[in-house]
């Protein structure tokens, strides 16, 4: 049987995924440093709100943090599988998972928010709002546009 | 572009299809997550700082600075404005800012500033809110480098797979070109105004800065600009798409004339100072003066990019009226 062609936004969306994958695998490496580091790096020389976002980061209990690094992994993990369903039209790999993929990480930006302190962006600010964009994009798109997409 | 063969209702069930087809295609999906969060990270890193003072303030006296909290706005929005009215290069805004010691600027523009530039940014620093003003100059000056993500394939791609004739079995060339054009315009209104609507609810409802009614008046303006600031940049995509064959092509060459064309003023002017008149190829000239306090300028500047849409949709439907598809 003849594969249907993918859409050209399908296929931009299954890109976006595996960038903001590499954006998150570059922000777990990171976060998972400034657990290790966090009571030795020095902050007498730290700007004013440098010192307070790296304190707040110091004053975060160690299960927080992992459990923030769970979230991101988890989140990760599905943006991959769900980039691949993308690119192969799959209903499984791609629509549900994506949909589990937009709902998770909205879920996750909101934990997030409520688990961090102001200084190091949780709560409601416009940094919390860019995190939703591509969430709920993608839910949006994934059960509208491009729901008859999904052919395999 | 014989308007005998413009059919209104074709053009707008081919715009209506355009731009719902913008997303399936990719293009519109790239435009929106690009706009978007350029211009919420935009508006994260002028407003983050601000509420980040207001926090500590409330944290360590009980209760806001609003002189404090004006200063950090003025000392945020000053270089943006400088660089962006082109008063100041990046290299000087960047040696200023590295003088001036944290946190303490000096408290306002320099009121002794009688130039036209100063009373202009004096007008966005205080007399409209200096937050929406900071990010409304870095918006009209970085669009113009998105839009080709969305416009580049308005006609182009169908010319390549010779898609257009069962088109043109139906309906007019000339309702195909100005139809996906208005689409396109249509499409990149549409994420223009939820962009800046985003930011001014946020403003708004939760760092209570400004007045509602200035921020609504305001906002309007700067809605204003940037869509009809796309509109010429819209439509020197169209004309590339109707000349070239290639999709690829197309987003190269558009890519090249938007940016290198004030690259080249740019640095041109360092050789020879009358080739910085080579940025009003493109409304990069004019373009800030849609967020002008007079009447006069915007208005003036308003008509210029209608000028510049019209004429580069002329040429480019001349020769997409012309051409074998």
């Amino acid at each position: 049987m003849e594969q249907e062609k993918r859409p050209g936004g399908l296929t931009a969306l299954a890109v976006f995924n595996f960038i903001f994958a590499g954006l998150g695998v570059i922000g777990f490496i990171g976060f998972a440093a400034l657990l290790g580091l966090k009571n030795v790096i020095p902050t007498e020389n730290m700007q004013p709100d440098q010192k307070a976002q790296f304190e707040a980061f110091q004053e975060m209990g160690t299960m927080v943090f992992v459990a923030l690094l769970a979230l991101m992994l988890v989140s990760i993990v599905l943006e991959i599988i769900s980039g691949v369903g993308y690119l192969k039209q799959k209903r499984g790999m791609g629509w549900r998972v994506g949909n589990v993929y937009a709902v998770f990480s909205m879920v996750s930006g909101i934990v997030s928010g409520l688990m961090m302190k102001p200084e190091l962006g949780g709560g409601f600010n416009i940094g919390a709002i860019i995190g939703f964009v591509y969430p709920v994009l993608t839910l949006f798109l994934l059960n509208s546009t491009f729901k008859e997409g999904f052919t395999n | 572009m014989s308007l005998k063969s413009i059919s209104l209702a074709h053009v707008r069930l081919i715009s209506q299809y355009w731009t719902r087809f913008a997303v399936r295609s990719g293009s519109g999906l790239v435009y929106l997550l690009i706009v978007l969060i350029f211009g919420l990270s935009v508006a994260n890193n002028l407003i983050s700082p601000v509420e980040f003072l207001m926090v500590q303030q409330e944290k360590e006296m009980g209760h806001r600075d609003p002189n404090a909290v004006q200063e950090l706005i003025v000392k945020l929005g000053k270089p943006v404005i400088k660089f962006v009215l082109g008063t100041k290069s990046i290299g000087e805004v960047a040696k200023e800012a590295s003088q001036e010691p944290m946190m303490m600027g000096p408290l306002m523009m320099e009121k002794e500033d009688k130039t036209v530039a100063g009373r202009w940014a004096l007008f966005l620093l205080e007399d409209r809110p200096a937050l929406l003003s900071s990010i409304f100059l870095i918006l009209v000056f970085g669009l113009p480098f998105a839009i080709s993500f969305l416009a580049f394939n308005q006609t182009t791609g169908d010319i390549q797979s010779r898609g257009l004739r069962y088109l043109l079995l139906r309906t007019e060339r000339s309702n195909i070109f100005l139809g996906r054009f208005l689409g396109t315009a249509i499409f990149s209104t549409g994420v223009i105004a939820f962009l800046i609507l985003t930011i001014v609810l946020y403003l708004g409802l939760k760092t209570r800065l400004y007045p509602a009614r200035d921020l609504l008046i305001w906002s309007i303006q700067g809605f204003y600009a940037l869509s009809i600031l796309m509109l010429p940049y819209i439509a020197l995509c169209a004309m590339i798409s109707a000349c070239v064959s290639s999709t690829f092509l197309s987003l190269i060459l558009a890519k090249l004339l938007i940016a290198g064309t004030l690259l080249f003023a740019v640095l041109g002017r360092l050789v020879w100072e009358p080739l910085k008149y080579i940025k009003w190829l493109l409304p990069w000239g004019w373009q800030n003066h849609l967020l002008h306090p007079s009447f006069t300028h915007w208005g003036c500047a308003s008509l210029a990019c209608l000028v510049y849409t019209a004429v580069f949709l002329m040429l480019g439907y001349r020769r997409f009226a012309k051409r074998d598809l």
